[in-house]
């Protein structure tokens, strides 16, 4: 195993990483820090902050690059709208991110319980914001209709990696699928902001990654994060290389400067990983 | 009072961790939230912080061991 670079380093506290395992276990909740074994996950937990992964915690498809686990999903949980808003509640969280595993399996991909865990969340916590990290959903309009008409605050789709690494990456997925959902959305919904995000690491060129900046501006996206792979284990997609904090800064200032209106570019930077500072920092222009 | 401290379950699947740094010295005081040692794990290093505070008694490992969860680290003298 390559030595880890000195930017990669993150605090762990057991006492805060358990009362928010535990909580989570009590409302039989799963968190994708925990599922994608997200090295913030201690700094999160410790803020009392984590993102929900609501419809259970199996994905129907096999990313190489992720650690969400393959298999069968049960079916949705309907006490789990519920459980999400009584959990925002005790942790007294301002922000919510749902992500949720990809649901082909589902003839909505899930939609109808991420409306319903937004108006649970709405219907409990009313000063609360909700960003939905959502899956492709086949690019079924019907399905990202529901989900737009529960009105997230911030709509977040990733397209994880540049155009030429799709298909060794994400092989279920498509990019062009991918900028068609952002695109969709932002149509339907112009007010409502839109985010996306991408790994480096992969392998990719400073050109693919411009070029996948000027794809996910074109489809209309607001935010974008951008962040170091970490393979979860050697089964997982190889690591081509780690970023320096100088680069990413690098790609922050070319983002902003396509036109972006937040860009979170940092090794540890995730797509949930302080949502809420994108949305205030977006409100901020205003 | 003398208490064990052993490596936490960083993650579910988690089989061992290499640990790279002691950031304590034996004899050196800790306080809770500080961090105490370094492991490094499939993705990155995790600073494991003391849980309460005390004296750092007793280095039980090496920097260089393969530590399995749940397995001794540490003894800290707390009051």
């Amino acid at each position: 195993m390559e030595r880890k670079p000195e930017w990669l380093r993150v605090r762990y506290n057991q006492e805060a990483v358990e009362e928010v395992a535990r909580l989570m276990g009590e409302l039989k909740l799963n968190t994708v820090c925990k599922e994608a074994n997200c090295p913030n996950l201690g700094e999160c937990y410790r803020k009392h902050t984590a993102t929900f992964m609501i419809l259970g915690s199996e994905c129907t498809r096999n990313c190489r690059f992720c650690n969400v686990t393959a298999g069968h999903p049960l079916p949705p949980d309907p006490d789990e709208p519920e459980n999400v808003a009584a959990a925002v509640k005790r942790l007294g969280l301002r922000h919510v991110v749902l992500t949720c595993p990809t649901r082909d399996d589902l003839p909505d991909g899930g939609a109808g319980q991420f409306a319903a865990t937004l108006e649970a969340i709405r219907a409990s916590c009313p000063g609360t914001t909700v960003e939905t990290l959502i899956s492709d959903m086949k690019l079924d309009t019907k399905a990202l209709d529901t989900v737009i008409a529960a009105r997230p605050e911030v709509l977040n789709h990733n397209v994880e990696t540049v155009r030429e690494l799709q298909k060794a990456v994400r092989p279920q997925a498509d990019y062009q699928r991918s900028l068609a959902v952002l695109r969709y959305c932002k149509e339907k919904a112009p007010a409502m902001l839109t985010k996306t995000g991408f790994m480096v690491g992969l392998g990719e060129t400073e050109e693919q990654i411009e070029a996948l900046m000027d794809d996910v501006l074109a489809a209309g996206v607001d935010i974008l994060t951008i962040g170091q792979y970490l393979q979860p284990s050697p089964q997982h997609y190889p690591l081509a290389r780690y970023a320096t904090p100088e680069d990413f800064a690098r790609y922050k200032e070319k983002a902003l400067s396509k036109g972006f209106r937040y860009v979170a570019s940092a090794p540890l930077a995730r797509s949930s990983y302080k949502a809420w500072e994108a949305l205030e920092g977006v409100h901020d222009l205003h | 009072m003398e208490k064990q401290l052993s490596l936490p379950r960083l993650r579910e699947e988690m089989t061992s961790g290499m640990l790279c740094a002691w950031l304590k010295e034996e004899g050196e005081p800790v306080e809770a939230g500080e961090p105490l040692y370094e492991i490094e794990t499939d993705k990155v290093v995790n600073q494991i912080e003391a849980t309460e505070s005390g004296v750092l008694k007793k280095q039980l490992r090496e920097e260089g061991d393969e530590i399995a969860p749940g397995e001794p680290v540490a003894v800290l003298e707390t009051e």
